[in-house]
């Protein structure tokens, strides 16, 4: 009987009489000790920045100044009627922006992991890079290249076919779900491509041996096998497109289609003075969508067995052999990430050597400039924000997945009371727009007994109280599918829980842990919107700086830093991979 | 020629205020200053542009300037969040009238009546906010490679001839609060009945709209579109990296006024004062004028052509309440 059964069977045997023993029960158990310190650390980062919040949004006044209680926001925010309409343009497109994100994701994930493709592991690793980059420097290099006046593709049909106008416009729905799907593709290909690594064999070869075709495998057993992790990737790309300002303020904004954030930016967050509280009723919106997409997430995860293919009797996926079609496989990969990589990364390499940007002509390779790059070299407060910015992703990315890892061991796997409650709080902060979070921050810390304000200490703070969802998720999308019987086994051997949750389901959820840890490893990099009222002079990282030089309108240093925190991270995800060595285990 | 009859009379006006009253700041001052070790500014000033006065800060006084930038409205966010929560980290807040004028109201500043001030013009002092050291002024400028300054609007009200239709860009009216109040204010430029039609006009225009006046003037540059209303500095600053940028000779042009200001509980008020005393000087206006700024300290102008001709007028101040109606006003007008 594993740990966790004796303390269902405790539940149910006659409550009234035992509640003593009941409770007995209960502390006896590890997990249940474990439980209450993982808890207590959640519902304390999660709740204690956005009571402000919440309490913010019930206010007629800012935070720290004397107030009435009110609705008002609340009957501001969602009775007037062109809410409606603009939430119908963000329905459509966070479920264009997040499908396509996740269409591209697993053609990818499929091609790169499941398959004999050659290049396979450089399309792997090179997959990562477009979410070290910010997302306003994507939106911006797809602007440069689609832009139906002078976009650098546009410009080169009508050169090359002789049309009267650029066939692309950017600046248009299609443009902006295709800009935000590619944006959100790297976070979906960490979640599904670790959910693939862990696949079980057996399933797909016995289809095989009773005549099924490597597609039908692929289309009625593979894939179906793979929902909880699509599902993951849809619902956190679902909320970012909803809630992103960035990419609908490039490419939206010029086209006039308007967006629920682009209300929100008008009315609060843009307004003057910045309206928080109504900024923050606004948040709680947010978060109910949230809440509600976790909830289908759990409905159609319920079956947690019947995804389980991780079990004792060997793991390891077979390689699928594509014949000659394996050069196709990698033309199709290859065209994905010229999409999602190269294009961009190209367009930031022209904005990084040219002293401003504009459309290259002959004269241009005469003012080529390594300025922008010399820049990065000789100014010290650049290299200071590197030092921060390597410090927080490293310690923040590691903090934040072990505590998702055993947040989601015990949502997933235990029976425990309240285990829900814990997934429900970790997406409470990640609802709320990332710059009225940072003002629940700043009041939450600013006079906290330990002095934790203008220090390093508070941006990782912040960074785990926002971030933990995206560790959540891709660790338990890949827990789910790890059978109980190898618990069970370790158990029976005499293993208690802490020395079965190492020995055993942590080396099982590495492939989840990993991407988890590259997906926030690489966000903290250049996170930027809930660091900026956190950090002081001393303790800043890079995002603030990459947001104070676009301010300043300084593309090309923006581009040079952007390119080359994108070789460092790249350099650490290797890194990390090789020591993880997750494809060896 | 004229740009270097500029730079030779900007130069001579540094030598005379650097030789004469040399350096207006007493030794004591400095002294407490040196013993408070550093200075925190809060501030919307380019980073690039502050760094150089502060790095001329630190080399005459060995005081270290911690800067921390952000939009105006960030700015305001913070240093007030601090304050009222009792735990103010800056000595000294550099940014726009109208955030400056609520943070006065909320009783954040201190009275500091720097010696700097006597060389900035009567009508540049604020009886609360002390010298308007800068203006940031906002006019139009255009792609000389695409438009042929022959061929360029002369006026505002060029803009709404036929022939620039959809040449147009600039910030959305309805989204960011400067443009919101240049529009408001147009009536100063026009009178209100002129300014009313003028605003319908452009509208009708179908101008580009994009989130602020640095995204107009970069698709100037990179000629997506080929004129903005944006800052005429960037005209300046975009040139200077090669861009075919000039601006429209306007004569009058609206624009925001900037003010720096001590915190009423400085952690280091010594400090504080001994920055505002040098940074309202002329070693720190004229720095900032090379690089493009218009400074209100008198005689120093940036190294624009024709920048001493241009009549500055300051923009309305608009409450929160009237920045909701004007934008809820430009959205029927603009995004119908």
């Amino acid at each position: 009987m594993s740990a966790n059964e004796r303390i269902l069977a405790v539940e149910h045997h006659v409550p009234a009489a035992e509640s003593r023993t009941r409770i007995g029960a209960f502390f006896s158990q590890p997990i249940s000790w474990v439980f209450l310190v993982v808890g207590g650390i959640i519902g304390f980062l999660s709740l204690y920045p956005t009571f402000f919040l919440f309490y913010g949004s019930l206010m007629d006044a800012p935070l720290g100044v004397p107030g009435h209680f009110t609705l008002q926001n609340y009957v501001r925010a969602y009775t007037d009627p062109e809410a409606y309409p603009l939430l119908l343009n963000s329905f459509i497109f966070g479920l264009g922006a997040s499908g396509l994100s996740v269409v591209f994701a697993l053609t990818l994930a499929w091609i790169t992991i499941r398959t004999n493709a050659p290049f396979r592991r450089l399309f792997e690793l090179t997959a990562i890079i477009p979410n070290i980059l910010p997302p306003i420097l994507v939106s911006i290099s797809w602007v440069m290249l689609l832009n139906p006046s002078n976009g650098l593709i546009n410009g080169g049909l009508v050169k090359l076919f002789g049309l009267a106008k650029g066939p692309f416009n950017i600046y248009s729905i299609p443009g902006l779900i295709f800009v935000e799907a590619l944006i959100l593709t790297p976070l979906a290909f960490l979640i599904i491509a670790a959910a693939m690594k862990s696949m079980d064999p057996s399933l797909e070869e016995s289809a095989k041996t009773l005549g099924s075709s490597e597609f039908s495998v692929m289309t009625r057993i593979t894939f179906p096998l793979m929902r909880p992790a699509i599902l993951a990737a849809a619902t956190l790309n679902f909320v970012r497109a909803v809630e992103s300002f960035d990419t609908p303020a490039i490419i939206a904004l010029p086209a006039r289609i308007e967006v629920f954030t682009t209300k929100i930016w008008r009315e609060a967050l843009g307004s003057f003075p910045t309206n928080h509280n109504l900024a923050a009723a606004y948040g709680v919106g947010i978060l109910m969508i949230a809440l509600l997409f976790v909830y289908l997430y759990r409905r159609f995860t319920s079956q947690v067995e019947s995804f389980s293919t991780v079990t004792g009797k060997g793991f390891r996926p077979h390689q699928i052999d594509l014949g000659a079609g394996r050069y196709l496989a990698s033309a199709v990969a290859f065209l994905l990430l010229l999409l999602l990589v190269m294009l961009p990364i190209l367009v930031l390499l022209l904005v990084a050597i040219l002293p401003y940007y504009h459309v290259p002509t002959w004269q241009t390779w005469s003012h080529l400039t390594l300025d922008h790059f010399r820049y990065i070299w000789a100014t010290p407060r650049v290299h200071k924000a590197f030092a921060n910015s390597l410090l927080l992703a490293l310690l923040g990315a590691t903090i934040c997945m072990l505590l998702a890892s055993v947040a989601s061991y015990i949502t997933v796997r235990t029976k425990l009371a309240g285990r829900s409650i814990i997934e429900g709080l970790i997406f409470i902060p990640w609802a709320f727009p990332g710059t009225a979070l940072a003002l629940g921050l700043l009041w939450a810390y600013i006079d906290f007994p330990i002095p934790v304000y203008a220090t390093i200490w508070i941006i990782l703070i912040a960074y785990v109280t926002r971030f933990l969802p995206y560790g959540m998720r891709a660790v338990s999308s890949t827990i789910i599918q790890i059978h109980k019987e190898l618990e069970e086994a370790s158990v029976a051997c005499g293993a208690g829980f802490l020395a079965t949750f190492r020995r055993v389901l942590i080396p099982m959820m590495r492939p989840g842990v990993m991407a988890g840890w590259i997906i926030l490893m690489t966000i903290f990099m250049r996170e930027f919107s809930a660091t900026l009222f956190l950090y002081s002079p001393g303790s800043e990282p890079l995002g603030p700086l990459l947001y104070f030089l676009y301010l300043d309108g300084m593309r090309g240093r923006v581009a040079a830093i952007g390119l080359v925190i994108s070789v460092i991270s790249v350099i650490l995800i290797a890194i990390a991979q090789h020591y993880s060595r997750w494809e060896s285990e | 020629m004229r740009k270097k009859i500029h730079s030779f009379t900007a130069s001579l006006g540094l030598m005379f205020f650097v030789v004469a009253p040399a350096y207006s700041q007493s030794a004591q001052l400095i002294e407490a200053a040196k013993k408070e070790g550093k200075v925190a500014v809060y501030g919307s000033l380019e980073s690039d542009t502050g760094d150089a006065v502060f790095r001329l800060f630190k080399k005459k006084t060995g005081i270290e300037v911690d800067y921390w930038r952000a939009s105006a409205t960030k700015v305001m966010d913070r240093a007030l969040s601090e304050y009222r929560a009792g735990k103010p980290l800056f000595d000294v807040i550099l940014t726009n009238d109208n955030p400056m004028q609520i943070m006065f109201k909320e009783g954040i500043f201190a009275k500091y009546d720097s010696p700097s001030a006597k060389d900035f013009p009567k009508d540049a002092i604020d009886p609360n906010l002390g010298p308007r050291y800068r203006n940031v002024i906002i006019g139009v400028v255009y792609n000389k490679s695409i438009i042929n300054p022959a061929e360029a609007p002369k006026s505002l009200e060029d803009l709404v001839k036929p022939q620039y239709r959809g040449k147009l860009v600039m910030p959305d009216p309805t989204q960011h609060t400067t443009t919101t109040q240049w529009v408001a204010s147009l009536e100063k430029l026009m009178g209100k009945e002129k300014a009313g039609k003028y605003i319908r006009d452009l509208a009708a225009q179908k101008p580009v709209l994009v989130e602020s006046l640095l995204p107009a003037a970069e698709r100037v540059a990179t000629g997506e579109t080929p004129i903005a209303i944006t800052y005429v500095k960037y005209g300046y600053i975009f040139g200077q990296k090669g861009a075919p940028l000039d601006y429209v000779r306007l004569g009058k042009m609206m624009g925001d006024g900037h003010y720096l200001t001590l915190d009423k509980k400085a952690p280091h008020p010594n400090a504080g004062k001994a920055l505002i005393d040098f940074f309202l000087g002329p070693e720190s206006m004229s720095t900032m004028a090379k690089m493009g700024e218009f400074v209100n300290r008198k005689g120093i102008y940036p190294p624009l052509p024709d920048a001493d001709k241009i009549q500055f007028v300051e923009m309305y101040d608009l409450d929160s309440k009237q920045f909701a109606e004007k934008k809820k006003e430009y959205q029927q007008i603009f995004l119908r």
